[in-house]
């Protein structure tokens, strides 16, 4: 009985959680070496177009690691960009792990900023720590809600989730934007943002004079909380057996419907806080587009990451570093900035490349 | 709703139909033979992109149209060789090639052309009457009188459609997608037809991008494609893998958007923004309400274990 993925049913899913399942403590040294390979074949071959676009490679990654790493301002920015991509991907990588590709962190993020801005536009009267726990706790409803609708569909209508969560981005990023020319509008801002937020609703800074936000420290928690669960629950025992075999989790009685619902809930949940961490730690307000290229971020750090929660952070700190990187790069030499997704997708294509040779090393 | 309004509706329907058509053919002939086609957006994306740089340095839009059809082959030889021969995960390896696609475009015009905002200027291929038809009243102007590239794009559904339904080897790309043993069995190598099927498609789905290039606006910008490709990966399961049927899926949501454009025109109580949503939320709906009566290539996503 071989069943089809986008008509939901069991079987002939991708293949990325056989192989996670097999990756415990002894194997994760070859996921780690696998990653860091991919990602210097990415920077080898994305010289080519560097060159074709007449300029020198060397140059071009010298002025992006100093871009990251030359001043502890750039490192604080950098690890700003980072806490989003820690907290999506530990989401997309908890999905990944039940054999479910939730691309729709970008949607999630959107909503969930969107609702944490009306919360923090309208929490006057409330004590500053609870009007931000409200915010974010308003940002990681919107953000299951939004990834609730896609599982939902895929259980009681059979539609592939890359579909629908895919299909929900492009209405989350458009929600915000019609708030924005709406009620949450600045009036004359000239730019789709919102007013500021009460200074007493933001984050609070970890160092003084940095702009580094407490966002990273909730993001380092929630992957420590991730891995725990993951390994040291019921549930995340149930979600592994869904993503290694149906069958097998039908017969131990784990149901698909509850496992799906669970993994989607808490991706959209985390990626709905990321972006209320977003709007409330770096821009003090929303403003429309913020959480352009989100999505497929989350899927590349979870991927490199070999869905592992707690080696969602390295993985996520690289790619924050190299967007930081890339955009000084862009400042300071005039280097187009999206070489990022170049090498961004070309890393990912490695992984899976490699992922899918180790497949078929294990199957024979 | 007089008779130059509905007109001028179902041309501007037919319009923006039309690239959505070619991408969803091209997902279609990847889908036929057992791959998932989610790279397609990245596949048009590569076809606007090289539509523009090829008719700009080439002058010519011949050389603009054999650009777009290598630019989108190549993202597809990547999708090609690795869910064949490196068994890559499908869903995500598409996903990868449109950030691959928009990354490599907007580093490439930027390279090329230096500055900020690339100048490239093009003119828009203009309309061919088909004669008697296009005298026809309201469907004449509207449906019978359309640039080259539209006039291309229904051929390719009549000639998918033949190929896939009336030749051998129509048929062996439909069975590789349902049981690609069977084709080894007879003689066949599947992996192979898989390749030349991912890579058509991609040369197909960037003939699309070129039509938004050559036909729409005359120029290139990041990300023009803007989710086209995942509407025609729609259009592809809405129209249950076959020609015609992706065809009406794509006319439908080609109307969903031309009425989108006429309401922002009117003074309507909702945000434009709201409107803009309906294309992607009319998608997911279709999609939700088919439901579980869609049968797909049973084959499709599973990688063929090669000897």
């Amino acid at each position: 009985m071989t069943k089809n993925a986008i008509t939901g049913s069991p079987a002939a899913g991708p293949r990325l959680a056989r192989l996670s399942l097999a990756l415990p403590a002894s194997a994760s040294f070859g996921s780690f070496g696998r990653a860091v390979l991919a990602v210097l074949l990415a920077f080898a071959v994305a010289a080519i177009p560097i060159l074709m676009a007449g300029k020198n490679p060397l140059v071009a990654y010298a002025a992006l690691i100093a871009g990251a790493f030359g001043s502890l301002d750039n490192i604080a920015f950098a690890l700003n960009k980072s806490t989003p991509y820690i907290l999506s991907a530990v989401g997309v990588a908890l999905c990944f792990r039940a054999k479910i590709i939730n691309i729709g962190s970008e949607g999630q993020i959107a909503v969930g900023g969107l609702a944490a801005s009306y919360v923090a536009l309208n929490a006057g009267n409330l004590p500053p720590f609870a009007a931000v726990a409200l915010a974010l706790c308003a940002g990681m409803l919107a953000g299951a809600l939004w990834s609730g609708i896609a599982a939902a569909i895929r259980l009681t209508r059979g539609v592939h989730e890359v579909l629908s969560t895919l299909l929900l981005n492009f209405i989350g990023v458009l929600l915000v934007s019609a708030a924005l020319n709406g009620s949450l509008g600045e009036p004359g801002a000239g730019f789709p943002q919102s007013p500021l937020f009460d200074e007493s609703v933001g984050l609070p800074t970890l160092f003084p004079g940095y702009d580094l936000h407490a966002g990273l420290l909730i993001a380092l928690a929630a992957a420590i909380v991730g891995q725990i669960l993951l390994w040291r629950t019921r549930f995340g025992f149930r979600i592994r057996l869904l993503g290694g075999s149906q069958s097998a989790a039908a017969y131990a009685g784990v149901s698909f419907a509850g496992g799906v619902m669970g993994v989607m809930l808490l991706g959209g949940a985390l990626a709905g806080l990321a972006g209320g961490i977003e709007v409330l730690g770096v821009h003090a307000r929303l403003i429309e587009g913020f959480s352009q290229g989100f999505g497929f971020t989350a899927v590349a750090v979870a991927l490199l990451a070999a869905a592992e929660p707690l080696a969602v952070i390295p993985a996520a700190l690289f790619f924050g570093f190299l967007r930081a990187g890339a955009l000084a790069m862009q400042r300071d030499v005039g280097m187009p900035s999206s070489l990022v997704d170049v090498i961004q997708g070309l890393s990912i294509v490695f992984v899976l490349c490699a992922m899918g040779l180790d497949n078929r090393h294990q199957r024979v | 709703m007089d008779t130059l309004f509905v007109a001028n509706l179902l041309a501007a329907s037919v319009r923006i139909a039309v690239p959505l058509v070619l991408g969803a053919l091209g997902g279609l002939l990847s889908e036929r033979a057992g791959i998932f086609a989610v790279g397609i957006e990245g596949m048009m994306l590569a076809g606007a992109f090289g539509a523009a740089v090829g008719t700009f340095i080439g002058g010519s839009v011949m050389v603009g149209l054999a650009c777009a059809i290598l630019g989108a082959a190549g993202i597809a030889a990547i999708v090609a060789v690795a869910v064949t021969r490196f068994r890559a995960d499908q869903m995500v390896t598409g996903l990868a090639v449109g950030i691959l696609s928009l990354g490599l475009t907007s580093f490439l015009i930027r390279g090329l052309f230096g500055g900020h905002a690339p100048v490239i200027r093009l003119d828009v291929l203009g309309a061919i009457a088909i004669p008697y038809l296009s005298d026809l009243p309201v469907l004449g102007s509207a449906v019978f009188r359309q640039p080259p590239l539209t006039c291309a794009a229904v051929a390719i559904v009549v000639l998918m459609h033949l190929f896939l339904h009336r030749t051998r080897a129509g048929l062996t790309l439909r069975a590789s997608g349902e049981n690609p043993e069977a084709v080894f069995a007879a003689g066949n190598d599947p992996v192979r037809v898989r390749q030349i099927a991912v890579i058509a498609g991609g040369a197909i789905a960037g003939l699309g991008g070129a039509v938004l290039v050559l036909q729409d606006v005359g120029t290139f910008t990041d990300g023009m494609t803007s989710g086209r490709g995942f509407l025609a990966l729609a259009a592809v399961i809405v129209g249950r893998w076959t020609p015609f049927g992706a065809l009406a899926a794509c006319l439908v949501f080609g109307a969903a958007t031309a009425i989108e454009v006429r309401l922002q025109g009117v003074d309507l109580p909702v945000s434009s923004y709201v409107i803009q949503m309906v294309p992607y939320a009319l998608a997911l709906l279709v999609l939700a309400g088919l439901g579980r009566g869609t049968r797909m290539p049973q084959a499709i996503g599973r990688p063929y274990n090669a000897g």
